[in-house]
């Protein structure tokens, strides 16, 4: 931002009339031109699109009508939201004057900019926050819906179509929650001022970013209403080109959200790369930002290929394509490689962040040094670097390549390495600290309990002769909370609770967030113990009836996962009682040494009065001694 | 690692929370390997198959392996959690430890987790070889499966045409299963004897095993298929080698 504020303001003296269109168009205007278009969209698509061919096996004509109908949901949206008028402008010569730039960053604007295309970093990461909450709300209602289907004994309780499509939609609007839950609100609130800038490298694609994810999610809600995602998260070929309309919704949201994250992950990378104050050399770079970076680098390779997937399961539906059709010489098996590629190392985008966040709030709360940050930075950038290498663990049993399988165990074994480098620099600073009992404290606590589990039950997993009786079975639905749910919400929420006060300026209340603390833990554990157990005894997963044998099992999960839902509603409270009127937080509460408890609350639209001088790392506690 | 320690500054060990991290780590360790092993044994039940004893050999054997670095790490959690807590409002004073670093104990992690991933690649490995031979043993019998939406067909084919639902098998005989499908794709799991390969419509996948104990078990598929997934399963009923001659023949079949 500052870049472009200094530069010249061309038409200052026409900002008038241009003034009033941008502050004319908000989440309204996106909404009603957004639906406006796709109703156009599918009007003319269903006037003038040919008739499916008679007698073919392919039948195109809905998916296109869907589909269009959709690209016309997003341009109206994106038009709608005033994306397009910045690049307008600057292709017309006549670029944003410096007072459009400060409505931009939602000066003097109050709960208005919230609602807008506003490019403060600070405002992006609270309206991510509030994006990530609704979206864990959604697949927290989809989670309960499963249990509540599952804990009655044998299950049955709800249609297997619906069934199928409550898993599929909780499963993918679960990880997206999770791909965005630390990197959205806190790599985008946080981060800048914790590297010592004044905004992002390019705030307009900050904004951009975030409002392509609110243009995704429409599009898989309305999956619900177009016959469901029928087919899980992974929308595996052929299953998903015979399934329901709701799959196009499905296509489209990872398009469009697959856009959001890469555009975001070039952002935060180049900001990182960039703008670190004066003096934050690699080794004073808290490790935060090691995580954040490692996260959202890792999605650019990866998201890319997840976008290509999805438009060719686009092509496969709307226009008879056969890249996965072996009738027309195609195979499952690419989709499976294309989809797993990005998927396996999006585990570690959502985990990394997770981790780093909790690796940043150790020294804070044990009050003593990081414990070999060099370890903890070659941690992260093992994994990062290894995780591109392991896809094929999830195809041990496609019958692809089975002369692969041998290669990717050892790809797959040989990340317990840097991930038990990371558990050393945790246990290792926490080793004779004084404890400061916060909820992010006990978090600590919790990551290294669900991610010990979840890191040996994947090292069953990884061995392709045990993954013969565990593949596709609830042990991998249960691994994969462990240490998606167990150790990276657990570090997102210790996160919401150690800079709540820097992001809202109030305390988070202490008993909500040990109350639901123990509530979600708890539940937490009972519910995938419960899980691991049923899987063991041959439990396969999704789905929505099953073998007497199993009833105790999945009762026990369900009674952890209400004690979940329970803990996230006392959680929610606390957010809500503790923003409206909780106690008014200090400018550092936690006595922390990084730089964004150096700015005022609430922080300043350009965060620092003087860009600060990094002399030294942020984990100078401890007493000089010896 | 406390032997570490030990080599490092030989009075470490005479310090109490040393010690009682010592303790702890072992009671861990038994605790989680005996629990684990234990746990596993009672959940996966009596296995049916030489694969199914042997991937129940190994998770136990990777629960004992992987005991110690838990205990240790529990126990350091542990003793740090008892030794010194504070709460309220205002940080405790900073602590007094103020190690950075120990390469030596860095060190030492390291070769331990780069051992025991060795362990874990390398018998996995063998195991995984010889299940990938066992494919071409020459005595074996052959079944062809075929999965649709949503039910399994056999088809022996070493015995004639004979076609069925459930799926019979002659015990201690190696057989080979060679897995196809005609929709979308499915998984061939027989779980009690921990076997599992996709059918793939357009390919034929291979798996085998050598069922060892006569009973009824059961055949699910392990990847979703759409509408009926969950009622994709079927039993394999496991006996003699006379009954299974008998039952091709009155299937129709020819014994092999």
């Amino acid at each position: 931002m500052t870049t472009l504020m200094d530069r010249p303001a061309a038409a200052a003296g026409h900002s008038v009339p241009k003034k009033a269109l941008i502050e004319r168009l908000n989440i309204f205007t996106a909404f009603g031109l957004g639906i406006v278009m796709a109703i156009l969209f599918w009007y003319l698509a269903r006037t003038f699109l040919p008739e499916n061919t008679p007698g073919s096996y392919i039948k195109t004509r809905h998916d296109q009508e869907i589909l269009l109908g959709m690209i016309g949901w997003f341009i109206g949206f994106m038009v709608g939201i005033g994306a397009l008028i910045g690049p307008f402008r600057w292709m017309l010569g006549r670029d944003l004057s410096h007072d459009e730039h400060m409505f931009y960053a939602g000066k003097d604007q109050g709960i208005k900019r919230y609602l807008r295309y506003t490019t403060d970093h600070k405002v992006v990461g609270i309206q991510y926050l509030v994006t990530t909450m609704v979206i864990f709300g959604i697949g927290g209602i989809l989670a309960m819906l499963i249990r509540t289907n599952l804990g009655h004994g044998g299950g049955g309780l709800i249609q297997p179509q619906t069934y199928n499509a409550i898993v599929g939609i909780h499963g993918i609007i679960m990880i997206v929650g999770t791909i965005i839950m630390i990197t959205g609100p806190f790599g985008n609130f946080i981060m800048p001022i914790m590297i010592g800038a004044r905004d992002m490298a390019f705030p307009r694609l900050n904004a951009l970013s975030f409002w392509l994810l609110v243009a995704a999610i429409p599009p898989i809600l309305s999956s619900f209403l177009l016959g469901g995602i029928t087919t899980g998260w992974s929308a595996y070929n052929p299953l998903a080109s015979q399934a329901p309309a709701g799959m196009d919704g499905y296509i489209m949201f990872i398009v469009i959200f697959a856009l959001s994250t890469m555009v975001a992950g070039a952002n935060i990378t180049t900001t990182v790369i960039k703008m670190r104050a004066k003096g934050m050399t690699w080794n004073r770079t808290p490790i935060f930002i090691y995580g954040l970076v490692a996260s959202v680098a890792l999605a650019l390779p990866a998201f890319p290929v997840f976008f290509l997937s999805q438009v060719m399961s686009a092509m496969e539906r709307a226009m008879g394509s056969t890249f996965y059709d072996v009738r027309g010489g195609g195979s499952g098996w690419l989709y499976e490689n294309l989809f797993w590629i990005m998927g396996h190392p999006e585990v570690y985008v959502i985990l990394i962040p997770a981790v780093g966040a909790l690796l940043e709030m150790a020294p804070v709360f044990t009050r003593r040094p990081l414990f070999s940050f060099n370890v903890a930075v070659m941690g992260i950038a093992g994994i990062s670097g290894l995780s591109i290498l392991v896809w094929a663990h999830h195809m041990y049993m496609t019958g692809w390549a089975p002369r692969l399988a041998g290669p990717f165990m050892l790809t797959t074994e040989l990340i317990s390495i840097p991930t038990g480098m990371l558990f050393l620099v945790l246990i290792g600073t926490l080793w004779r600290g004084r404890l400061w009992m916060t909820m992010p404290t006990a978090s600590i606590y919790a990551l290294l309990f669900n991610f010990m589990i979840g890191g040996i039950t994947g090292i069953y997993l990884s061995d392709v002769p045990i993954d013969a009786a565990l593949h596709g079975t609830m042990f991998v639905t249960a691994h994969f909370h462990y240490t998606l749910m167990g150790a990276g919400l657990t570090g997102a929420l210790a996160s919401l609770v150690y800079w709540f006060p820097k992001m809202t300026g109030r305390m988070f209340d202490k008993t909500l967030s040990w109350v639901s603390f123990w509530l979600v833990q708890i539940g937490f554990n009972i519910a995938f113990i419960g899980m691991f157990m049923v899987g063991l005894a041959g439990q396969p997963r999704r789905v929505e009836a099953y073998a007497a044998i199993f009833s105790r099992g999945n009762l026990i999960t369900t009674m952890g996962a209400y004690t979940i839902m329970i803990g996230m509603l006392v959680l929610l409270y606390g957010v809500i009682s503790s923003w409206r009127s909780g106690a008014l937080a200090p400018m550092n509460p936690w006595f922390a040494k990084t730089l964004e408890w150096t700015v005022p609350n609430p922080v300043p639209l350009e965060n620092f009065a003087v860009l600060p001088v990094v002399t030294s790392d942020a984990y100078g506690y401890g007493k000089a001694i010896s | 690692m406390s032997d570490m320690e030990v080599q490092k500054r030989p009075s470490v060990f005479k310090q109490k929370d040393v010690r009682q991290t010592a303790l702890l780590t072992v009671i861990f360790t038994v605790v989680i390997g005996y629990g684990g092993a234990l746990i596993l044994g009672h959940v996966m039940g009596p296995s049916a198959s030489n694969s199914m004893a042997t991937t129940i050999f190994m998770m136990r054997a990777f629960t004992w392996a992987s005991a110690p670095i838990a205990g240790l790490v529990a126990a350091m959690a542990v003793t740090s959690l008892l030794a010194n807590r504070h709460s309220g409002d205002l940080p405790p004073p900073d602590a007094e430890h103020q190690i950075r670093n120990s390469p030596r104990l860095v060190a030492l992690w390291l070769v331990v987790s780069s051992v025991l991933c060795l362990f874990a690649v390398v018998w996995g490995s063998i195991v995984l070889q010889e299940e990938d031979e066992s494919l071409f043993t020459a005595k074996a019998l052959n079944v062809s499966v075929t999965g649709q939406q949503w039910l399994w067909n056999f088809d022996y084919i070493d015995n004639g045409t004979v076609r069925s639902a459930n799926l019979y098998l002659p015990v201690n005989r190696h057989v080979v299963f060679h897995v196809t499908s005609k929709d979308v794709i499915h998984s061939f799991w027989i779980v009690q004897m921990g076997i599992k390969i996709d059918a793939n419509p357009g390919y034929v996948t291979e798996t085998s095993v050598t069922p060892t104990r006569i009973g009824i078990y059961d055949v699910r598929c392990a990847e979703l298929c759409g509408l009926l997934h969950a009622n994709m399963q079927t039993k394999v009923h496991v006996v003699s080698q006379a009954d299974y001659d008998a039952w091709i023949q009155s299937n129709g079949g020819k014994s092999s």
